[in-house]
């Protein structure tokens, strides 16, 4: 049976497995179906309701003395009349009619001991409002302006409607005596107010809805993932039935994909069934009025597009959630595990909901919040360039392979397999550890996708504002790329017992071997420029992957030439090499074939250089390089590759004059960069490029036939 | 045809006291084609922990053992497909019916859905698991459930049975059943490893006996072997005495 054949068994077994359960098809299908209109019917019930009543509730006035009573009652009386003048003017079946205020005249007033008592009384909430004037009586001249102290908790919802009842009451008054004292002398209602405001609110208008609906959503699926996550794996364990599966020839790997699909099947099931069942509430059930903010409608348009992109966040959950369970040995340990994953994740989720968070920096790539943001800017109704959503889609798509990787280094480990065989924490104790040649593809893809947001996060804390600094950027790099990508690695290595040697390819190669990797450093830029012009023509480039290029050759016109190539080419070459052509790809290497190792491994290089512009270019430089890693078996071909590659990239900003010998057009063009190269140089570039990927095709020791997984130790038999 | 060698095999836990211990110590034995080897001891000895690093799912702390000729260290996937382990206290799936366990198990050894329905069909027969075959796993009885696990092991027609405990806790119809199809088995050329707690079940169905104490073995032979060795006729007197534990309890009843 084939791969595909093996994970649709298991696929299809544990579906039917889960969806037999009881229990699944309650957090499934009862829950969203039936508590959630509840819980909507309910909650908006009873905000309306209150509201409804407190405005409707006789008011209780406070004052401090016998003379502000009476002039309370004397601007409820005048109010009382005015409102009553002024309805009889309207139609009783108008708008305007029916949102005539109310008028306070069934308000009581209670007379204090003293200002003191009357404040004491508010904060104790035995009386809503408190209103003092300054002096004794009312206003009786137009030389005349008494202030009017509105007492009130407006923290507390009773205050804050008492408060602004009777702010309208002074309002209304004022009003009326202006309209009174300009009809007086005969004066327009423009002599008091030239200008007026008006507030044209262009919201959209499922405003509520995009704040709000993505982190339910989310929690949502995140439910609906936990329950399945933990049944087929801590579960699997619980009944004793993992032993008998862990007999089977059936890669781990398989089972745990297989797995991760049906828990991803479920959660989007889930959600589905939730989004159906809010937009069917908000729809059936009179609400839309209610939560859109400006009276809309439903937008199930939108709906249906919140979908799409809750699957890759699905993916994600049920990878990581996968990944947590299979640690633990029952249901009880498993639950306790998936707690403060939950609140993990809530953190980035919560944070992305924010109103003020948007789609860019850090937040591109951090896990979670980024596709709480792409959803909630796409319902804001914003634009989001399609790079930005690539972005996203790659940078969950990572770090949900690699939550793969590490459930299925995790799922069917002895320790977990059999709790009476040593404690949990035995798998991290150093003297239970084998030595092993190389690292798992878990432990690879798991540092790789930590050292990532932490990464982007560097890059962009040291991202210059000024050019004076940008040169910061590069002496800070220069810092902490040996630490990232090269002490930790090997640090991590060297606890867990993995021969760093092997890992890292720390050979020296055929001569041959370094001839490929000088001949491909020397003619890869030819094809690669030819491939970016090409991509230009198709997608366009964006202002900032130009900005960034134009600000860091200014840089580097300022820098001394040797600083720029220590910078620039042998730093990255040496340490990148180190952590993706060895860390990672031996990683990767230790159980997937050649080339999907190969390709993993350059998809995880393209996605670390951030622009999505520049991933096909890179990934497809990542190709190469681990080819020559490959083929020669040491790091050090792709090294001078890489190192070279760079450094004629240097030199085309530092020395200019030897393009121009080679016949391309001079840099003062702004356009020249998206130009395309001379014919010849194109082609000579290939011829050499080529030459050099002959050269490396031979391998370097004898190795099992190609294709074969390569589960012999290291990558050579030296 | 030696189907199993184990050599030198130890196994090591960690204990909480930051030291280790060792389950199963230098522990060596051979089995040839179409016998049933006995593995027996009291509990701790080391059994179950022997029977999981012989089916690959626990690795050795040192020493290697050998399936048909494949390692259990290097060559794990060849070393599963000859080889059908039951386990002590193993579970079925609850929610699936016996026969849909046995199909999924058999698709899992790679055959196609033809083959796997045919297989299980046969194997229901040959256990007489007709009568509730339709059912859910969580329905049936110990002894009902014992048959499946059994049907379960053997889906693939393994040249090598690893058993642990398979007649634990049942009644006699089903033991009955289980013991006659372990012994149909060994007649159809198969090679099989045995741990069990019933020594009287050991002297009548074992070719050889390998007596387990704290993880080493203490004697090795067939039943007449080990009467001479002990001077004593009852298998479990001849344990008693071998393991030393003859003198402060009396015989412990089989």
């Amino acid at each position: 049976m084939t791969f595909p054949h093996r994970i649709r068994t298991i696929y299809v077994k544990e579906l039917i497995d889960i969806l037999r359960d009881r229990r699944t098809l309650i957090a499934m299908i009862v829950v969203p179906i039936v508590l959630y209109p509840l819980l909507m019917l309910g909650s908006v019930q009873a905000v309306s309701y209150q509201h409804e009543s407190l405005e409707q509730e006789a008011l209780r006035i406070g004052v401090a003395d016998d003379a502000h009573r009476r002039m309370v009652t004397q601007l409820i009386h005048a109010d009382r009349v005015a409102l009553d003048e002024r309805k009889a003017t309207l139609d009783p079946e108008s708008d305007e009619a029916k949102g005539l205020p109310t008028p306070l005249d069934d308000a009581t007033i209670e007379v204090f001991d003293s200002l003191a008592d009357l404040q004491r009384a508010i904060r104790e909430r035995a009386i809503p409002v408190g209103v003092v004037f300054d002096g004794e009586t009312l206003v009786d001249s137009i030389e005349r302006q008494v202030k009017v102290h509105v007492n009130a908790d407006y923290e507390e919802p009773r205050g804050t409607s008492a408060g602004r009842r009777v702010e309208g009451l002074i309002q209304r008054t004022n009003e009326r005596l202006q309209e009174a004292r300009l009809h007086e002398r005969g004066l327009p209602k423009s002599f008091l107010e030239p200008y007026t405001v008006e507030t044209v609110d262009l919201s959209a208008p499922s405003s509520v809805l995009g704040e709000v609906l993505p982190l339910i959503l989310i929690l949502m699926t995140i439910t609906g993932a936990i329950y399945p996550a933990i049944d087929l794996t801590a579960g699997e364990r619980e009944r004793g039935t993992l032993e008998s599966l862990m007999v089977c020839p059936v890669p781990v790997i398989d089972l745990i994909v297989g797995k991760f699909l049906v828990v991803t099947t479920v959660a989007v099931m889930g959600a589905a069934l939730n989004l159906a069942s809010v937009t069917a509430t908000v729809y059936f059930g009179g609400f839309d009025k209610v939560i859109a903010s400006t009276g809309g409608h439903v937008p199930i348009g939108k709906m249906l597009f919140i979908l799409l992109a809750l699957i890759p966040f699905a993916v994600l959950m049920s990878a990581i959630m996968i990944a947590v369970c299979s640690y633990a040995r029952t249901f009880k340990e498993a639950q306790n595990y998936v707690t403060p994953v939950i609140l993990a994740v809530l953190i980035p989720g919560g944070v992305a909901a924010l109103p003020a968070t948007r789609l860019e920096g850090i937040m591109l790539v951090m896990p979670v919040g980024n596709m709480v943001l792409l959803a909630k800017e796409l319902l804001l109704g914003a634009a989001v360039p399609p790079w930005q959503v690539v972005m996203v889609l790659l940078s969950t798509t990572f770090y949900a392979g690699a939550a793969v990787a590490v459930a299925a280094g995790i799922f069917g480990k002895e320790s977990v397999v059999f709790a009476d065989a040593g404690s949990l924490s035995g798998s991290f104790a150093r003297k239970m550890m084998k030595p092993s040649p190389r690292p798992s593809v878990s432990m690879s893809l798991l540092v790789t996708a930590l050292l990532f947001p932490t990464w982007f996060f560097v890059q962009s804390a040291l991202s210059p504002g000024l050019d004076e600094a940008a040169a910061g950027q590069l002496y800070g790099t220069a810092w902490l790329m040996p630490l990232l990508f090269v002490v930790l690695p090997v640090g991590i290595l060297l606890y867990w017992k993995v021969d760093v040697v092997r890992t890292f390819g720390l050979r020296v190669p055929r001569l041959r071997h370094w001839a490929a990797g000088a001949l491909v450093g020397l003619s890869a830029w030819a094809p690669a420029h030819e491939l970016n012009v090409l991509q230009e023509s198709v997608l366009g480039v964006p202002e900032t992957v130009v900005r960034s290029a134009e600000r860091l050759a200014e840089v580097v016109k300022l820098l001394p030439p040797a600083t720029a190539i220590l910078l620039l080419a042998l730093l990255p070459a040496v340490c990148e090499e180190l952590l993706f052509r060895g860390f990672l790809l031996s990683g990767l290497g230790s159980s997937m074939r050649k080339w999907a190792a190969i390709v993993a491994a350059a998809a995880v290089f393209g996605v670390f250089h951030f622009f999505v512009f520049r991933f096909a270019v890179t990934a497809g430089l990542g190709v190469i390089l681990g080819y020559l890693c490959w083929q020669s078996r040491s790091i050090l071909p792709a090294m001078v590759t890489h190192a070279v590659h760079n450094t004629v990239g240097l030199l085309s900003v530092i020395r200019p004059e030897w393009l121009r010998w080679i016949g391309v057009a001079d840099d003062a063009d702004p356009q020249a960069e998206w130009a395309h190269l001379p014919l010849p140089v194109v082609l000579v570039g290939s011829a050499v490029l080529l030459l050099g990927l002959y050269l490396a095709s031979r391998p370097a020791d004898p190795q099992p036939a190609a294709g074969n997984s390569l589960s012999l130790p290291g990558r050579g038999s030296e | 045809m030696e189907m199993v060698v184990a050599d030198s095999l130890v196994k090591a836990f960690p204990t909480p006291d930051g030291g280790e211990k060792r389950a199963v110590d230098g522990l060596s034995f051979r089995v040839g084609q179409g016998q049933i080897y006995g593995l027996l001891g009291p509990n701790g000895a080391g059994k179950t922990t022997t029977l999981r690093m012989l089916s690959g799912l626990m690795a050795p702390t040192s020493g290697t053992a050998t399936l048909a000729g494949f390692d259990v260290a290097t060559q794990p996937q060849e070393v599963k497909r000859v080889l059908g382990f039951l386990t002590a206290n193993t579970g079925l799936y609850q929610r699936l019916s016996a026969r849909e366990l046995l199909i999924y198990f058999a698709q899992l050894h790679r055959m196609d859905r033809a083959q796997a329905e045919a297989r299980a069909e046969q194997l229901i027969a040959w256990l007489g698991i007709e009568d509730f075959a339709h059912l859910r796993c969580g329905a049936l009885s110990t002894g009902q459930k014992q048959r499946v696990n059994i049907a379960r092991a053997l889906v693939a027609d393994p040249p090598i049975l690893v058993m642990d405990e398979p007649t634990l806790g049942l009644d006699v119809l089903s033991n009955r059943v289980i013991l006659d199809f372990i012994k149909r088995e060994r007649h159809a050329g198969k090679t099989i490893i045995l741990s069990t707690h019933y020594l009287d079940e050991a002297e009548t169905m074992c070719d050889q006996i390998g007596l387990l104490h704290d993880g080493r073995l203490v004697a090795e032979g067939d039943l007449e072997s080990l009467r001479e060795l002990s001077g004593e006729h009852r298998l479990s007197s001849i344990f008693l005495k071998l393991i030393h534990a003859d003198r402060p309890i009396g015989a412990a009843g089989a």
